[in-house]
């Protein structure tokens, strides 16, 4: 009964949600429209869960004092922070909330993004190696690709630009074609499979 | 040490010296160099031209973080300058946890300044009337789903705790037939969803705006006119700065004309480092043989 009342559930929403889709009547958008809100409250469950799981995890870290269990007291410290400024101080846009957002979140956020960049040059400048005929046309692609979307390459030649746009368009557009149709052809297969019942890891235990 | 071998060993501190020089320099030595505009921008433009002032609305969807932010955040004014510049009402909404305190800001950027240069109060933006900004939903295909019966059933109240449905705009702009565009500002593959579901069952017309790793997914949408224009990384906010302000609905370029040159730096060092990789290659390769 355990898996069978799911599995059983899935099949009938999932059977009703694909037919809503393309019955637009009044009962059958009304129908959907509540399942959405449903979903829409699930999810909010769902990151009360990650909130408590949060919490559990930094917190079994500082009490047996892990490897960095110094970060984890300023993890939880930063998020009872935010919540306690955002809920008692407002989130407008001149607000605590807001100036601590973007004033200590925000370039913390992209520094460690921008880090990125070091390493991507160095990378590149050491394995980027033309060892082959499909390393080098990569090779070829990245540099046409790069300067012709530089504001200056269509200082190198006029065409340059709409070169490197041609490279994005025709070779670039038939790859992601087949990349998107694989992945749609898979998307439809694994939700019938799970629909239907064949597909049970989402129940989660052993079969 | 061959020459050749110093060249393809490089410290690579003198790399990161070289980086940091390249990305500041442009910020103190400024300099504009025209922008050549990719076609796919041109359309997103041309698509906002052609809606007609105080009529349907543009949906824009703040979907970035600041990791993302130099990116998107020069989309997201230009973009508003442009709508609010035609008087298309804008409605503001993320489905990324991130986005609401961007979106807030590039609101505030903007509004603050066509305020401030407002001369009677028929110039001046009043939020609920012209723009809003509805906040973070959880639950994002059902909520962009839900959204084709009824935006303020999906967002009652707005990112500021007010009742959606006291708005005037709110009361005009009830569900998609009511929104001529919906621009998704993102790094992440959100614009997939919308092609997906609000698109494929009420007709909604996407734009996006994306980094640059994200775009070359969206070429093939692109052409099949799924989606109805793009920017392109800090090369297409650049080149909307350059648009907007060509047409007259901004008084300068935004930070995209900046950042695009430190970027244009990064590539060129990025290029010639590569090129001086395979070259000691080459020739430690012949010399092996």
């Amino acid at each position: 009964m355990k898996r069978k009342l799911p599995l059983a559930i899935c099949f009938v929403i999932g059977i009703a949600m694909i037919i809503q889709f393309f019955i637009p009547h009044p009962t059958s958008l009304e129908f959907a429209s509540m399942i959405y809100k449903w979903v829409i409250v699930l999810m909010v469950f769902a990151l009360v869960l990650a909130i408590g799981n949060l919490i559990r995890h930094h917190g079994t870290k500082i009490k047996k004092k892990k490897q960095d269990w110094p970060y984890s007291i300023v993890t939880l410290t930063s998020m009872v922070i935010m919540a306690v400024i955002g809920l008692f101080w407002g989130i407008q846009s001149e607000s605590l909330f807001q100036k601590i957002y973007l004033n200590i979140f925000a370039p913390l956020s992209a520094t460690m993004f921008a880090l990125l960049a070091y390493y991507m040059a160095s990378a590149a400048y050491r394995a980027f190696r033309a060892r082959s005929l499909e390393a080098t046309l990569l090779l070829a692609a990245a540099f046409i690709v790069m300067i012709g979307f530089m504001p200056f390459g269509q200082y190198i030649h006029p065409r340059f630009p709409a070169f490197a746009e041609w490279v994005m368009r025709v070779p670039n557009m038939a790859s992601q074609r087949g990349i998107l149709l694989g992945v749609a052809f898979g998307s439809i297969a694994t939700a019938l499979k799970i629909i239907l019942g064949i597909e049970r890891a989402w129940l989660g235990g052993k079969e | 040490m061959k020459w050749y071998e110093v060249i393809s060993n490089i410290d690579r501190r003198i790399i990161y010296v070289l980086l940091t020089v390249l990305v500041i320099l442009p910020f103190f030595v400024r300099v504009t160099i025209p922008q050549n505009i990719m076609p796919q921008t041109q359309r997103l433009f041309d698509f906002i031209e052609s809606i007609p002032p105080n009529d349907k609305a543009a949906m824009i969807t703040f979907d970035y973080s600041p990791q993302t932010m130099p990116e998107c955040h020069p989309m997201a004014q230009a973009l508003l300058k442009h709508c609010f510049g035609r008087n298309i009402p804008v409605i503001g909404i993320s489905f990324d946890p991130q986005g609401p305190g961007l979106a807030i800001d590039a609101f505030a950027i903007v509004v603050d300044e066509i305020n401030r240069l407002a001369t009677s109060s028929e110039d001046s933006l009043i939020y609920g009337k012209d723009y809003v900004y509805l906040g973070w939903k959880s639950g994002r295909i059902a909520a962009m789903l839900d959204m084709g019966e009824s935006i303020s059933g999906v967002f009652p109240r707005d990112y500021f705790g007010n009742a959606v449905d006291t708005f005037p705009l709110m009361q005009r702009i009830k569900n998609y037939k009511e929104v001529a565009i919906a621009i998704i500002l993102s790094a992440a593959a959100y614009p997939d969803d919308w092609i997906r579901y609000p698109q494929s069952r009420f007709g909604v017309k996407v734009g996006a705006g994306l980094t640059a790793v994200m775009a070359p997914k969206y070429y093939p949408f692109l052409q099949t006119g799924q989606i109805s224009g793009m920017m392109s990384g800090m090369k297409g906010a650049a080149e909307y700065e350059n648009l907007v302000l060509k047409h007259g609905y901004a008084r300068e370029l935004g930070t995209a004309e900046t950042g695009m040159n430190s970027q244009s730096m990064i590539h060129i060092l990025i290029i010639i480092f590569i090129l001086l990789g395979n070259i000691g290659y080459f020739f430690s390769r012949r010399r092996s043989k």
